[in-house]
């Protein structure tokens, strides 16, 4: 299980609209900063997405100027890698 | 209230995301995170991928790391953290994790053909030791009676700027002393040698004299030859912040194809290969004829010098292009002026560099402009674009020539800064010396009275250490292949992966059956798959480490958690190793008779039981300020605390009153597990920010004690010209390989966000290896076009060395002009090496990884 946060950063006149925008998308809260331009935004997988996708789409949501990420935990799920015919 | 750990955890995030942005939350969610603890024991550590060096927060359940976040005390990156620092810890989880030694063997025995077997660690240094001891007999033979100027070796080690300042330190002692071989080198040599070589002429002293703090006090950052959006992350957000809410504030990016530093950028540049060294001489030009340089600051702190030109392109010699050569390698600086300066950099007009660069002359011009601007503090940023160049040395002192010229450097804000790569190229590769013509603090192998100190450091008779500098990188294989060097051991990197010509030089090397190569790594990457024997390595935070970063800052952590299987730190491998050899297999009766209490000895008592290294004595667990406790698998194993101790002798070097070269202090061992990281020079416990100007840095006032307030003095250069900056004229020299009517595209190699290191623990993860699963070939939609080629298909890239395949990508993050296409390094199962041309800058050798020339065709 992945849970994550980030700061996305976008002009202060759009925190509201694009945080909502971002609300929408599977596994995402934000907290708040929506009047800074700073959103606090959580994010965790989902059976639609995981977490880092979702975070890699939120850098394309156009009024994004920029996505840091804070916190991550990756508990359980840690093991998980790739399929063994992928590696060199 | 009750709540579930998974909320609990979720407002634990976001309460530290608020806190890093400067958010306040509503108490609801603080409130969460308040009712209780997460059960993580949580200890900083810097992260091992960029050279940036932040510092993350590790958190630990039953012996895993199972949590990271950006550390809110680190200076360097506050709280922010990069999609890279979010994947460390899956890093060390890989499935494909090595656990144990693995050997060639054929009917149980070795065999360079035999497949791969599990071994004990015992088996592996007995073979490993036989082939070394075997090599080292040869040397000794063929050194008789020669002078340390002429001595040789057969033994080589590859290094890595991912290793720990310890892991560096104990190498360089290993083989210069212990062994008498100079062929060390570090994967380094690939990144930032150039750097080196351009701050030791101009500076007479290695590293930045900015810091970060730069990238908020510059009014006009220029990026050349730095993809820092990508490679650089939290810098980058760092200057992004700075250019958004700064008035006037203004970023210029330099590079031969658009990449995503480009959506920020006001004055976008892309110019045509190699002539960055043309334009360089055009702004000094721009700043001469309009009479912009600053008289006062060029009378008073400046030489000038002319390069030695026409120096070849550090080919084997038999090679046509340097036959032409006519002073092939030769790195002479010649006396100057600034008379003479100004006519050398007249020829280079806006009508002919803007023709030269292919360069629209209004940008040219704006990018003049900045620099010749007085009130306009300018910050200029390279990577590998200036460093992996057959002109690196040359290109990045014609940056600093034209900083120079201005007087714009050593103060806040005005600071020509050369970003690093790895995350310890700095603390461990240059610092330390672990280069084939180095020792630690600066010092070089060549310098009778730096060979004397360091002999007296490490309790050497004198004449123990060699004189001739040793195979750099891409020597090294070169001397592999003319089965010259017998044994290879590499660490730490993946250089089977990373170096030039792998068809012609690498490959042939490494499998010549005269050599024995062992390779050191956490994963079977294709180095390892390549090599004869494999060590299983612990990463990271597996051991306890050390890291310098690029703006000086050295930086330490704990281990966090205990190495799977059989797993040891390269410190414990060099160490152990160095158990199997007795001083008579290694050093001549001559030298033990000036030094008979050696006799009898191994190695290892020599270099690390010496009253010095094992001086500290391990307690049996290391204790935090807060009572937590870890583990130190190598300390535990040899006895006493190994990383203090050899931090403590490595502080000889920079450190200690008699020290050849002043300007590296360093703090003692326990002040850098307090503090997050230390800037060097560290005088009296206080870190330096800007090096060289009074005020900031209390070198300059004891190297020159009538040095007027806030005035500077390069102090690297007190000895060789009185404290003055050297501007060496260099011109633009053709690159070793253009394009021509068969091969007639550039081809350019650099990396992507997603991977790091070739991709050897990144392509690991399964999040980022599907992020970015294969490296495609990025061109323009029109020169895919002209070779009916559409996205996504399959095209053949060929050089003169070899060919590879790859998908098509002509909208992605990467857009090259046409004429040039780009390819990234991290894909095992595309090695763009086997395209890439082995030319270095003669000076630096460091090769040039950005130009040669290819063909694309459909597949």
């Amino acid at each position: 299980m992945n849970i994550c946060s980030c700061v996305v950063h976008t002009r202060p006149e759009r925190g509201a609209e694009i945080a909502a925008r971002l609300e929408a998308m599977p596994g995402v809260e934000v907290h708040g900063g929506e009047a800074m331009g700073k959103l606090v935004v959580t994010l965790e997988d989902t059976a639609e997405a995981q977490a880092v996708d979702t975070l890699s789409a939120i850098g394309a949501v156009e009024g994004v100027i920029n996505t840091v990420l804070i916190y991550h935990y990756g508990g359980d799920d840690i093991e998980q890698s790739i399929p063994e015919e992928d590696h060199p | 209230m009750k709540v579930t750990r998974r909320e609990f955890i979720k407002s634990q995030a976001a309460v530290v995301a608020a806190a890093a942005a400067g958010v306040t939350l509503p108490a609801s969610t603080t409130a969460i995170a308040q009712s209780g603890d997460e059960g993580l024991r949580w200890d900083k550590a810097p992260c091992r991928f960029c050279g940036t060096g932040c510092s993350v927060l590790v958190g630990v359940k039953d012996g895993r790391i199972v949590a990271s976040q950006g550390d809110p005390d680190a200076p360097v990156n506050r709280g922010l953290n990069c999609i890279k620092g979010y994947f460390l810890p899956k890093i060390m989880y890989g499935k494909d994790r090595l656990t144990q030694p693995l050997l060639r063997k054929k009917n149980g025995k070795f065999d360079k053909n035999g497949q791969f077997e599990p071994v004990s660690w015992d088996e592996a240094f007995d073979v490993m030791a036989e082939k070394w001891k075997a090599a080292i007999a040869r040397s000794m033979e063929e050194n008789k009676g020669k002078p340390v100027e002429k001595m040789t070796s057969r033994v080589a080690m590859f290094g890595s700027g991912q290793w720990t300042v310890w892991e560096g330190y104990a190498a360089s002692k290993f083989m210069k002393a212990g062994l008498r071989s100079n062929n060390l080198d570090p994967n380094a040599r690939h990144c930032m040698a150039s750097a080196v070589g351009a701050f030791i002429r101009a500076f007479g002293i290695d590293e930045p004299m900015g810091c970060y703090d730069d990238l908020e006090h510059a009014d006009v950052f220029v990026l050349w030859g730095s993809n820092m959006a990508e490679m650089h992350p939290i810098l980058w957000s760092r200057l992004t912040d700075t250019r958004l809410t700064k008035p006037g504030c203004e970023v210029h990016v330099l590079s031969t194809y658009e990449h995503r530093c480009f959506e920020l950028a006001d004055n976008p540049i892309i110019f045509k290969p190699q002539t960055d060294l043309a334009i360089l001489n055009f702004i000094a030009n721009y700043i001469i004829q309009n009479k912009a340089y600053n008289r006062e600051f060029i009378e008073k702190h400046v030489q000038f010098q002319k390069a030695t030109t026409d120096i070849g392109y550090g080919l084997r010699p038999e090679d046509p292009r340097e036959r032409r050569a006519k002073n092939r390698g030769v790195g002479k600086k010649h006396p100057s002026s600034f008379e003479e300066f100004a006519k050398q950099v007249a020829p280079y007009t806006l009508d002919y560099v803007s023709e030269l660069s292919g360069v629209p002359k209004k940008k040219l011009l704006r990018l003049a402009k900045v620099y010749a601007d007085p009130r306009k503090k300018v910050s200029s940023y390279w990577t590998m674009g200036f460093n992996q160049h057959t002109r690196g040395v040359w290109v990045n002192g014609n940056l600093y020539n034209v900083h120079l010229l201005m007087g714009k450097i050593s103060e806040p804000g005005n600071s020509p800064f050369s970003l690093t790569g790895q995350p310890s190229a700095c603390g461990t590769a240059r610092e330390v010396g672990t280069f084939a013509h180095r020792l630690p603090a600066d010092l070089v192998v060549k310098k009778k009275a730096h060979r004397d100190f360091a002999e007296k450091i490490w309790k050497l008779p004198e004449g123990t250490i060699p004189a001739k500098p040793g195979y750099h990188a891409v020597l090294m294989h070169r001397m592999m292949k003319d089965g010259k060097l017998n044994t290879y051991w590499q660490l730490c990197n993946n250089n089977m992966q990373a170096a030039a010509n792998m068809n012609e030089e690498s490959y042939p090397g490494w499998r010549n059956p005269e050599v024995f190569v062992t390779v050191s790594d956490p994963y079977p990457t294709v180095s390892a798959q390549a090599a004869d024997l494999i060590l299983p390595t612990a990463m990271w935070t597996e051991k306890e480490g050390a890291y310098g970063n690029a703006e000086r800052r050295t930086q330490f952590w704990r281990q966090q958690v205990a190495a799977p299987g059989e797993s040891k730190s390269d410190l414990w491998q060099i160490m152990e190793f160095s158990k199997r050899f007795k001083m008579e297999e290694v050093w001549p009766e001559e030298l033990l008779a000036k030094k008979p209490e050696y006799r009898g000895k191994t190695l290892y008592e020599v270099l690390f039981e010496n009253g010095q290294v094992n001086r500290f004595p391990y307690e049996g667990q290391i204790t935090d300020d807060r009572g937590n406790v870890y583990e130190n698998h190598e300390s535990e194993h040899f006895g006493f605390y190994v990383q203090k101790g050899l931090f403590e002798e490595y502080r000889l070097f920079n450190s200690a009153p008699d020290r050849i070269k002043k300007g590296h202090e360093m703090a003692e061992f326990q002040a850098y597990h307090r503090a997050r990281g230390l800037r060097w020079p560290v005088i009296d416990g206080k870190e330096t920010l800007w090096r060289f100007r009074e005020g900031y840095d209390p070198h300059v006032a004891a190297f020159n004690p009538n040095v007027e307030k806030g005035d500077v003095y390069f102090y690297g250069n007190h000895k060789s010209n009185g404290g003055r900056a050297n501007i060496i004229f260099a011109p633009y020299e053709p690159p070793a390989e253009s394009p021509d009517r068969e091969y007639d595209l550039w081809l350019c190699t650099g990396r992507v966000l997603e991977h790091w290191h070739s991709g050897s623990m990144t392509r690991r993860v399964p999040e980022l290896h599907r992020a970015m699963p294969e490296a495609t070939v990025y061109m323009n939609k029109r020169d895919a076009r002209k070779r009916h080629l559409r996205d996504g298909q399959i095209a053949r890239i060929s050089t003169r060395r070899g060919t590879i395949l790859a998908r098509v990508e002509t909208r992605g993050r990467n857009r090259p002009p046409r004429g040039l296409v780009f390819i990234p390094w991290f894909d095992a199962s595309r090695l763009v090496n086997k395209l890439t041309l082995d030319a270095t800058d003669p000076l630096s050798k460091e090769t040039d990884y950005k130009k040669c020339a290819c063909k694309v065709v459909k597949a």
